[in-house]
């Protein structure tokens, strides 16, 4: 019986590598195409350049709405699309924490561009440790220079479509232009009471463009882990500035969140929840916030709404 | 008046693979010692665990004072061999004795200073009583046989199985056992021992069940403790010593 | 500062891991005479897939649905070591690991899975592991409460019973102590302790609870009562330190200090028990060795 067993595994195992070799082949066979594939990690700047890049490009994001890019590890298929790509960017300053290695490696291969460390460092926010924020795209000039940089890259790729992407740049950086005006409404709250308290800190470039002083319960990477103090600190806080309202994120754990309006609310400071925002992840792409524009409004209003409506 | 307290009929028994125990039939009669003999590997031990539903009977079946195991557990007491248990547990001497009396306190209630003195009159009786106090881990081969002893006695049960309590005893703590064990015959109980000593037979048991794996003989030691039979028993050549009787019989396993 | 240590929050945290640690302590004295404390390992490890799928079926964080899908892998792992153990020659610890490495990694796979579908990371699945004993409520202080009572009941009633089944099963038996029953008692308050435990401070601070503070109450007594009230109380002392610890620091994770207190009780009963402690018998033997010395040099001045 055991003889058996012995050669149905052999078989078996023959089988199974015959078929991944099929499954490699498939892979490469797909034609090239008339398209230049995009490749991008957070849709923050994949979908601004699918906007840009028009019919002339195709961009996949790997990671979607409420994935958390400090955490997130690629798998087999993300290394499939990577392969496939012409071009790759990614967000760099130790965002995608896990990947970095893979794009250096990539870099031999292929342009890939870490839109982030084009901006100069003086631009940059650091925190008490000297580490770089790396949240740049909700400062809205800085991502203009990300962005810009992308699309020479784009450029430098299919030079006979230089002028098409540089005239969706500029309508595009238009509409960029139109939502700073729009989110200079934040300054309307009263500057005691301009204070964004989040799970992590994410926002200090909205922070410093929109002139709000950010909170986040977390430090700049989700990987460590909260203890009591930085939830008794947050209430310290909220409970010195009276500050209305705090804020979840869609990419991260709402609990803790929740312990520190709860834990406040037992201290005497009735801070309410304020609403969801959209912070290293952007929404469903087939709504309105999946688009880089559509996320940014979407996050002024309610902040705006929670803070400056606080008042009563 | 001789009365079978306990029948076995065409018992068998497997362990993993192996039949262990086949077409076991035997008698005992109330007010019996008995030794239980074998070589290793015999099934003795299984036998016992397998008469007191220990472990899974294949066929056949088993009455204890005419009724089946379950209706009569109470009459039954049972010493197992020393190394099943973890003699590291942090308990006492008079703990352990206590324990055989689980059964009468009842669930969800606290031994009583009764149920206490009651463990403590069995340890005396072994000659442990000073021990009462003495963790288990820190007593000898000897003395934790002895207060397995004291816990099946405590139990006051009308027929014992014991599973080798002299083996790796020293000489006062065997005289001590089996001062007991001869003094529960005399009061009418039946005591059957598993005994691995062919020196000690003739000396200690009235009756014998010799057992490799079936049952080679049964009944009144000085009739069935026979050359021949040891011989059938232990199979193989068996080596006399010159001298004495049947009594001196050393198994060779050449 | 004073004022820091006694917020609210941290009086919740306390509280809870304090609840916590009691009824880990209790149980985990019963796994180590059961010699299974890596069994309380594996099972904390073996309901992580049970927790992602529930989630991946229900589409949102119901912590209920979630506990009962933990319960219910825990159980499962439970069954397959126990099989394992009883139909193949494979030893119980190497079947516990086994199902610790395998139903582990399939909950990690599930997680990667679930954590990019919309809402995944947000329902805190991750927290399963790690825990975040920071953010425990005044509900949790409830549940653990009543986790507490619950085991601290259970083991009292049932006393004696323990005792003889964790000592000489087969002669519990013998006496008529279901041991079946007892066992599956064993393994219902063990997984019930796991699955409520790990959704609060996840797998490893659970299994860390559950072994460390019964090894260490081990070194300081031979009477099993003492044992388990030893083995409760620095369980319970490992969930308020730790919590008090982190509490002063700046940006010190909860979960991970309560772990370092336990050890640290841990390294302090080995050193010093009074049982068998490392020192206890360095001393005893230099006594020791001191009087046979002197009983040597009398005699010899004696012949």
């Amino acid at each position: 019986m055991y003889r058996v067993l012995k050669w149905s595994a052999v078989w078996f195992l023959i089988c199974f590598v015959l078929f991944l070799a099929a499954c490699g082949e498939r892979a490469e066979q797909t034609e090239k195409e008339d398209v230049i594939h995009v490749v991008t990690t957070i849709a923050q700047i994949g979908e601004p350049l699918s906007v840009i890049g028009g019919d002339r490009v195709q961009v996949e994001s790997l990671m979607g709405p409420s994935v958390d890019p400090h955490l997130y590890n690629p798998t087999q298929s993300d290394m499939a699309r990577v392969d496939e790509a012409d071009i790759i960017f990614y967000n760099g300053l130790n965002l995608e924490a896990n990947m970095t290695d893979m794009f250096q490696q990539l870099g031999a291969s292929k342009p890939v561009l870490a839109v982030g460390e084009v901006i100069p460092e003086e631009a940059l926010l650091k925190d008490e440790q000297g580490a770089i924020d790396p949240h740049i795209w909700f400062d809205i000039d800085l991502w203009k220079q990300a962005l810009d940089q992308a699309v020479e890259e784009l450029k430098t790729y299919a030079p006979e479509d230089k002028n098409f992407f540089e005239k969706n740049k500029s309508e595009y950086f238009e509409r960029l232009d139109e939502l700073k005006k729009e989110a200079e409404k934040l300054r309307e709250i009263p500057e005691s009471r301009r204070i964004l308290v989040t799970a992590h800190d994410a926002f200090g470039y909205f922070g410093r463009m929109h002139q709000m002083e950010v909170i986040g319960l977390q430090g700049l990477s989700t990987e460590d882990e909260i203890g009591v103090s930085d939830i008794n600190d947050t209430i310290a806080i909220i409970k010195e500035h009276q500050v209305p309202a705090i804020f979840v994120e869609t990419s991260i754990n709402q609990d803790s969140i929740k312990a520190v309006i709860e834990g406040a609310a037992n201290e005497g400071a009735d801070v309410k929840l304020g609403g969801e925002l959209f912070s290293d992840a952007m929404g469903d792409p087939n709504t309105e916030e999946g688009t880089y524009i559509g996320m940014y409004r979407h996050n002024v209003n309610t902040i705006y709404d929670a803070l400056q409506g606080g008042i009563d | 008046m001789e009365s079978a307290i306990l029948i076995a009929e065409n018992v068998s028994a497997s362990y993993r693979k192996n039949t262990v125990l086949h077409n076991v039939n035997f008698k005992v009669n109330q007010g019996t010692l008995t030794g239980i003999i074998g070589p290793n590997g015999a099934g003795k031990s299984t036998l016992i665990k397998t008469l007191l539903d220990l472990h899974p009977r294949l066929s056949g079946s088993v009455t204890f004072f005419q009724q089946p195991f379950k209706k009569a557990k109470k009459r039954i007491g049972y010493v197992p061999q020393r190394g099943s248990v973890d003699w590291d547990f942090p308990t006492n001497a008079l703990d352990v004795v206590t324990m055989g009396l689980y059964g009468e306190i009842g669930w969800f209630k606290f031994p009583s200073r009764k149920h206490k003195e009651k463990a403590y009159e069995a340890l005396k009786k072994v000659g442990m009583a000073d021990y009462a106090d003495r963790q288990i881990s820190q007593l000898s081969g000897g003395q934790q046989q002895r207060i397995f002893l004291a816990r099946a006695l405590v139990q006051n049960a009308d027929l014992y199985f014991m599973d080798e309590p002299l083996a790796g005893v020293d000489a006062q703590t065997e005289r001590a056992i089996m001062f007991i064990l001869q003094e529960l015959k005399r009061n009418g109980k039946t005591v059957m021992v598993v005994h691995h000593d062919l020196q000690t037979v003739a000396d200690y048991f009235d009756h014998v069940l010799l057992l490799n794996r079936t049952v080679i003989g049964h009944g009144k030691t000085e009739e069935i403790f026979t050359k021949e039979n040891i011989g059938k028993t232990y199979g193989g050549n068996m080596r006399w010593l010159i001298g004495e009787e049947e009594k001196n019989v050393v198994p060779s396993y050449h | 500062m004073w004022s820091l240590l006694i917020t609210s929050n941290t009086q919740w945290v306390f509280f809870s891991t304090m609840m916590l640690g009691i009824a880990a302590g209790v149980i985990g004295c019963l796994s180590y005479w059961k010699r299974q404390n890596l069994m309380s390992d594996a099972l904390s490890h073996a309901a992580l897939p049970g927790v992602v799928i529930a989630f991946l079926l229900i589409g949102e964080k119901n912590l209920l649905v979630l506990v009962i899908g933990a319960a219910v892998s825990a159980i499962i792992g439970a069954f397959s070591i126990q099989w394992i153990t009883t139909w193949s020659r494979i030893s119980e610890d190497a079947a516990m690991g086994m199902i610790l490495a395998v139903f582990y990694g399939l909950g990690i796979m599930l997680l990667t899975i679930a954590n990019r579908s919309f809402g995944g990371n947000q329902s805190g699945l991750d927290s399963f592991i790690y825990g975040q004993a920071a953010s425990m409520v005044k509900s949790d202080v409830m549940t653990m409460l009543v986790l507490a009572f619950v085991v601290l009941l259970v083991v009292f009633l049932a006393y004696k019973e323990w005792k003889i089944f964790l000592f000489d099963p087969q002669f519990a038996k013998g006496i008529g102590l279901s041991i079946r029953g007892m066992s599956i008692l064993y393994t219902s308050v063990l997984v019930i302790a796991i699955v409520i435990g790990i959704q609060a401070v996840g797998v490893i601070l659970m299994a860390a609870l559950l072994i460390i503070p019964a090894v260490s109450a081990r070194y300081w007594t031979q009477s099993f009562r003492m044992m388990l009230m030893l083995s409760a109380l620095f369980g319970g002392v490992s969930g308020l330190f730790g919590t008090l610890i982190s509490a002063t620091g700046k940006s010190l994770p909860t979960g991970p200090f309560i772990v370092v207190v336990a050890a640290a009780i841990f390294i302090i009963s080995l050193i010093l028990g009074k049982e068998q402690g490392v020192l206890l018998h360095y001393f005893q033997l230099r006594m020791q060795r001191k009087k046979a010395n002197a009983i040597g040099t009398k005699e010899r001045s004696i012949t």
